[in-house]
């Protein structure tokens, strides 16, 4: 039954409500660093990573020290304005470390990665991953269905960009109308894709 | 009241994070030669590649590993590899800029057996095409070179490619954008540099048919600079790493049958005046 849940909410996420494709979040990186495969899984696994440990980590703090000291006087919610303050220092701190951590093991895609790494840390997938969290009944009584989600978000980004970057890849060799070349085909393709997921809609109701 | 609190936990939170960050700034460090980052200071920033590295920080890094020269930098010339020397703590003998040279001088008029083309206008096309002119070493005169130069330093004028020494900075994009290698980098001793400016290796015989101004491999040079000029594959080349500049190359000019030795760098105030009126002449004539 729980393990079902869990099955459900990790499905819903990567293909129903794909980051990228159902919900528009996180479209910045998923132009940006989806010329390459190998540099888009890079990306997709930077991102599901920060995802993930920002979505429990925010998950923790808003349920461990804000709701309780909250508690204290009277209004668990009474500090909840500082949640996305928090959100963004969470993100950025998680950021750093990634990048800190890729510096010293993964040089190679460190530089392949460039600006786009700090970059992470404005990707609105990120914070949207920790408000939707946020939003949500079900997530906020269980840690492990946030953990889940906030995974899925990240899986589901790196399923998109990496697609994407397949498709970009042998775009490259294929006879673009001068008009649209470059930006151009690129979003027509991700609207295609979209287009694509919405195939999912309303599965596992 | 909730002012106050919001502030300690705030307080408190951040702190937690500049601990955890700093931590792993210690644990995670790179170990990273301070020198790099100070000829990456030095470095033009131009990012142009010329030094055969991806950039100007992958070449300070090759430098102090010991994998490319300290005058590697070919937009920085001896200042630049001045500054690299005294940071590595080595000496650097005297530099001279590489600039590149075009060894085809012929304008659309000398080319003979020129056929309409009209296939892709670039020269890697019409290379491959290969009947657009007779000449089968010359400059086709599409102006790939053109294209590929960044700084704006090379245009096609009357047929043939003329580089504006005064922005080139010798990346050598041109050199690897020329399908036929008639662009090659020297050293430029003086602001004025001779130059054989043909790449025709066939016989007199052949050259007369395809070209006005072609090299006939007839060793005039060489009879006169016996050190400077080599004939080879009746073809002369000029040796530049003995090449002064301060030579008297009158005789030469006048033995010189189709007048292929010319002068490629910044003109002297004369020499420009006079081909300034030139240009203008041919202007009106065109």
């Amino acid at each position: 039954m729980e393990i079902g849940a869990l099955v459900g909410i990790f499905l819903s996420v990567v293909l129903v409500n794909n980051f990228v494709f159902a919900q528009f979040l996180g479209i910045c990186p998923f132009l940006g660093v989806s010329r390459k495969v190998d540099m888009a899984f890079g990306m997709g696994c930077a991102v599901t990573f920060v995802m993930t440990i920002s979505g429990v980590v925010t998950w923790l703090i808003v349920h461990g020290v804000l709701a309780p000291i909250g508690r204290q006087f009277g209004n668990p919610e009474a500090l909840y304005f500082l949640k996305y303050v928090i959100f963004i220092m969470v993100i950025a701190s998680m950021v750093q470390l990634v990048e800190m951590y890729l510096r010293k093991f993964f040089p190679a895609l460190y530089v392949a990665f460039g600006v786009f790494l700090p970059l992470i840390t404005t990707n609105c997938a990120i914070l949207g991953a920790c408000l939707l969290i946020d939003m949500n009944d079900v997530y906020q009584r269980s840690l492990l269905k946030s953990a889940v989600f906030a995974f899925g978000g990240g899986i589901g980004f790196m399923m998109a960009i990496t697609i994407m970057a397949g498709i970009r890849e042998h775009l490259r060799f294929s006879d673009v109308p001068k008009a649209l070349q470059g930006a151009g085909i690129t979003l027509l393709t991700a609207c295609i894709l979209a287009l694509a997921f919405m195939g999912f809609a309303g599965i596992g109701k | 009241m909730t002012v106050a609190i919001a502030t300690l936990v705030l307080f408190g939170l951040t702190l937690i994070f500049a601990t955890l960050l700093g931590v792993a700034k210690e644990k995670l460090r790179v170990e990273e030669d301070p020198r790099i980052g100070q000829i990456t200071e030095v470095l033009p920033s131009a990012n142009c590649g010329g030094c055969g590295f991806a950039g100007c920080a992958d070449f300070a890094k090759a430098v102090v590993e010991q994998r490319a020269p300290c005058d590697g930098c070919p937009v920085g010339g001896s200042a630049v590899a001045k500054k690299v020397a005294a940071i590595l703590g080595v000496e650097v003998v005297q530099t001279y800029p590489y600039r590149p040279v075009i060894h085809c001088a012929a304008r659309t008029e000398d080319k003979l057996g020129v056929v309409p083309y009209d296939g892709v206008k670039t020269c890697t096309e019409a290379n491959i095409v290969g009947v657009t002119q007779a000449c089968t070493y010359g400059c086709l005169g599409y102006g790939d070179c053109a294209r590929a130069c960044p700084f704006d330093a090379l245009h096609m004028v009357a047929g043939k490619p003329v580089v504006d020494y005064d922005k080139c900075t010798g990346c050598g994009a041109c050199v690897k954008a020329c399908p036929r290698n008639l662009i090659e980098q020297i050293p430029f001793k003086q602001e004025r540099m001779l130059v054989v400016a043909c790449a025709n290796k066939e016989p007199a015989r052949e050259v007369k048919k395809v070209c006005k101004v072609g090299c006939m491999g007839c060793k005039a040079c060489q009879r006169i600079f016996a050190e400077l000029f080599e004939v080879k594959d009746n073809l002369a080349y000029l040796n530049y790493d003995k090449y002064t500049g301060d030579e008297d190359f009158e005789p030469v000019f006048a033995k010189c049958p189709a007048k292929v030795l010319v002068y490629f760098g910044k003109p002297k105030p004369e020499y420009a005046r006079q081909l300034a009126e030139e240009e203008a002449a041919a202007a009106v004539g065109s």
